[in-house]
């Protein structure tokens, strides 16, 4: 079982990169299989295998396999981290303590 | 190094993390507490003067159902030791703490924030506010997902 931060760090990290999220987002029009993800986009059929995995793994899709077809769904629960205010202060400080050494390294004494 | 997350397994109070800085707490204090620091690693803040009692503003990107402003007030101010100010944005109110201890290296600093229990039933407001990342369409995805579910 992983902890909540980890699930919340996976789901915020695999919906910040825009072809994840516009991946992600195209499957809230209904189930897709990778071919049909793969043709709506520009982008390989491999790196579309791999955003999917990301997505799967961050718990945000489902898949299926139906002959030589694996179809993609959205799972709504997997969204639980974007709607939680704890989980969006805890990303949201520890980009900002991470900030905060960055500049400590570039301030003067 | 990297930040713990102390924050005990199971309550949905506060987040809690510990960090220590490289740095000597009066360096620390000074990103804690100078505007123009504050704006390069925080946020930019907005009638920012440091006297317990006084409010200010915190300035984050306005978007989608949030003009982008955190409300505070300073609560605790102990030179280089403690700085305490209510953090508000819309209904959520919340304390966030940051308490310095100096270590033969530099400071350790322990960052609270408080007060989430009576709102985390109102989750929702939780997707509007504040991370950055999100864009438009991502709130729109969201709310349609939550009408079928």
């Amino acid at each position: 079982m992983q902890d909540a931060a980890e699930v919340e760090n996976k789901v915020f990290w695999a919906l910040a990169d825009p072809s994840r999220r516009a991946i992600f987002e195209s499957l809230t029009r209904g189930e897709a299989a990778v071919k049909d993800l793969t043709e709506r986009f520009d982008i390989s059929q491999p790196a579309v295998s791999q955003h999917l995995a990301t997505l799967r793994d961050a718990g945000l899709v489902d898949n299926r396999k139906e002959g030589r077809c694996v179809y993609y769904r959205i799972n709504p629960k997997g969204l639980a981290p974007l709607v939680d205010w704890m989980s969006h202060y805890r990303a949201f400080w520890a980009d900002r303590i991470d900030r905060l050494e960055r500049l400590l390294e570039n301030m003067d004494q | 190094m990297k930040p713990i997350d102390t924050t005990p397994a199971g309550q949905n109070e506060f987040l809690s993390f510990d960090f220590e800085l490289q740095h000597p707490p009066e360096k620390v204090w000074r990103a804690l507490t100078n505007p123009v620091l504050l704006a390069e690693w925080l946020l930019p803040v907005i009638d920012y003067e440091l006297v317990k009692g006084k409010t200010f503003t915190l300035k984050a990107p306005p978007m989608p159902g949030w003009d982008g402003l955190v409300h505070a007030k300073f609560l605790e101010i102990e030179k280089q030791s403690k700085l305490a100010y209510s953090w508000q944005v819309g209904e959520l109110e919340t304390v966030v703490t940051f308490e310095l201890a100096a270590t033969p290296v530099g400071t350790k600093v322990k960052l609270v924030q408080t007060g989430f229990k009576e709102h985390q039933k109102q989750n929702w407001g939780g997707a509007r506010y504040g991370w950055r990342m999100m864009g438009e369409k991502l709130f729109t995805v969201l709310s349609t997902m939550r009408e079928e579910s």
